[in-house]
């Protein structure tokens, strides 16, 4: 199958200074869905933006549907949608307005117009409210509404940004149904960011996991999950953790002990077996237990593992975000000055 | 530019302009209180009946350049400069438009900066002149409710008709150029705001759409003489008073405007190709 996406040392300096992508490579293979999984601030959004001809790459290079993003921007624009994270639809005009504009600029033959918007208007449950204005619509119609102007010119490669970022778990899973059946029946390739966890884990055949601008780790979610090596198992001792970690690496069964802000995280094939062993093990040495628990594999735990953070502690500013207080800070220096 | 696009977007902004009632009662305001109030309580020419009946005219003339009173001279200045404050919020849309995302939207569509551009500059035109049409219906009409209103003296013929249509539509599309650089470069409402009125204000003092010409220093003269404003309200003068007073024919002064349109259309057009231009 051939490749819809490719990134080979895709980077993005802003300011000189701030790195939001560095040298990120892959790629996707035509009709995936591909996740870039990460925490804010992570680099995902800059990513899209470069391969939508939002933003241009500082350095590398990238192609979608065979086109360069940097020499064809604006052919890339006709063969691609895309989601952003925000309500980009115009307030002050009607869902059928919006979508009609959008059908106009994307190019959507004026004769096609009227029977695209209408079917489109009715798989996203949104015909009854087609001719409201937009500001009257909830969140999730809104992002329903964004999904059909992506959608309005059937396009080859979807980019969806954070698309269900602040719709609550009944708006997603519905969001991503809708998405999973346009994909069935188009044969499009999507590809998304995320930093729900749970989302890239059930929708995409394929995951990056961005960090700080770099992909640390890719593979299918089961490729990712197989790479912890089965169960963790957490124990918090309430003395020295460097007394108890040699005794815990020595159990049966035990692949790998590492330790983190106070926890040891044991790595083994079945986690629900070890746990009384290392009760015992705790015991024996008179070392009293805080905590133990056991964690199946999860996206979660593969992020740790990449990264050696929790995934929740990283989310802060944007790159974007960082980048805009640097040139602030900079310029407020300069008149310092 | 792409016609489909370029007039796709251009319905956008009439529609959005039709539902905003607000924009067009700002557009209006300005020129309406000066109307009301600047205009009725300096009407000044009533005070030349102390002048011997012979000497009337001969005064009138040299100040006004032929209008009939102090009020029609001055509404007729309001007329043009309406083409300025119905033009504002043009670029203030664009603002708003980053703000709310909608312009990240159609940045992200295959529409070029032309399309884009095109479009506000072609909605944001065809308001001020049927705003300026309205405004000088009222200033008829105020004469008709016992307060100082605008007499026109001149026949008002096809041509100089489409001459004072050309003159608010040249000047709107100068100053909607000159706004949509501003809203597409500036990126807070507030330094949009402060620096529109920062433009506005001198652009009206220094114009001859409040003074008598006949009692503005030469200096000044000299400066109102290339002000847009003025050229745009000399043809209306012109159109409603009667030209013996003025030294060029109207189309002078429109050309002087075209003049203006064009450079400020070319540089708002460099600065929003370079402001919708892919961020290096």
């Amino acid at each position: 199958m051939p490749d819809a996406v490719i990134a080979e040392g895709l980077t993005k300096t802003f300011n000189g200074s701030v790195k939001a992508v560095d040298g990120v490579s892959f790629s996707v293979k035509e009709g995936e869905v591909y996740g870039f999984l990460g925490p804010n601030g992570a680099g995902k959004t800059t990513t899209l933006s470069m391969l939508t001809a939002v933003l241009g790459p500082t350095s590398g290079r990238a192609t979608v549907d065979g086109l360069d993003v940097v020499q064809h921007p604006h052919e890339l624009k006709q063969r691609i949608g895309l989601v952003f994270q925000e309500s980009t639809a115009d307030q002050d005009l009607t869902g059928r307005e919006n979508l009609e504009l959008a059908a106009a600029l994307f190019g959507v033959h004026l004769r096609d117009t009227p029977k695209r918007v209408n079917e489109l208007l009715d798989r996203l449950a949104l015909a009854d409210s087609a001719d409201r204005l937009v500001k009257t619509y909830s969140g999730g119609m809104r992002r329903r509404l964004e999904l059909a102007v992506g959608m309005i010119h059937s396009p080859r490669v979807l980019f969806l940004d954070e698309p269900t970022l602040g719709l609550d778990p009944q708006g997603r899973a519905g969001f991503w149904k809708i998405v999973g059946d346009l994909r069935k029946e188009t044969g499009m390739t999507v590809f998304l960011t995320t930093h729900y966890l749970d989302e890239a884990d059930g929708v995409c055949d394929r995951i990056a996991i961005i960090d700080r601008g770099k992909i640390v780790a890719a593979g299918t979610p089961t490729e990712l999950k197989d790479r912890l090596g089965g169960d963790i198992v957490t124990v918090r001792p309430l003395g020295d953790p460097a007394t108890l970690e040699p005794a815990l690496k020595a159990l049966p069964g035990v692949t790998a002990v590492t330790l983190q802000d106070g926890t040891l995280r044991v790595k083994c094939p079945s986690g629900d077996s070890l746990i009384p062993k290392v009760v015992g093990a705790a015991t024996n040495l008179g070392i009293g237990l805080a905590g133990v628990s056991l964690r199946r594999p999860s996206l979660d735990e593969v992020f740790l593992e990449f990264t050696g953070r929790e995934f929740r502690e990283d989310e802060g500013p944007t790159a974007t975000d960082r980048a805009v207080f640097l040139t602030r800070v900079q310029s407020s220096r300069r008149r310092l000055r | 530019m792409n016609v489909r696009r370029w007039s796709a977007l251009t319905k956008r902004e009439l529609l959005k302009i039709v539902r905003n009632p607000a924009a067009i009662a700002t557009g209006l305001l300005l020129p309406i209180l000066y109307l009301i109030l600047f205009g009725q309580g300096f009407n000044f020419t009533s005070s030349l009946n102390l002048l011997p009946p012979a000497d009337r005219p001969g005064a009138l003339h040299s100040l006004l350049l032929g209008a009939p009173d102090y009020f029609s001279y001055f509404a007729a200045g309001m007329v043009g400069f309406v083409g300025v404050t119905a033009t504002l919020f043009v670029g203030a849309n664009v603002i708003f438009d980053k703000l709310f995302g909608t312009l990240k939207r159609t940045g992200a569509s295959p529409a070029t900066a032309a399309d884009i551009f095109g479009s506000r500059l072609v909605a944001g035109s065809i308001q001020p002149v049927g705003l300026a049409f309205l405004v000088l219906g009222l200033a008829i009409l105020l004469g008709d409710v016992g307060l100082a209103g605008l007499h026109v003296t001149a026949t008002v013929t096809v041509v100089g008709a489409a001459e004072i249509v050309a003159a608010i539509l040249l000047l709107s599309l100068m100053f909607a150029s000159l706004f949509l650089a501003l809203g597409f470069t500036i990126e807070q409402p507030q330094t949009y705001f402060a620096l529109v009125n920062a433009i506005n204000l001198p652009v009206l003092l220094t114009s001859a759409a409040l003074y008598p010409w006949g009692a503005m220093p030469a200096w000044l003269q000299g400066i109102a003489s290339y002000n847009p404003v003025t050229l745009a309200v000399e043809v209306l003068r012109i159109d409603l008073f009667g030209g013996a007073f003025y030294p060029y024919a109207a189309w002078v002064y429109l050309l002087g405007l075209i003049g203006w349109a064009l450079a400020m259309f070319g540089i708002a057009t460099f600065l929003t190709q370079r402001a919708l231009a892919p961020k290096a």
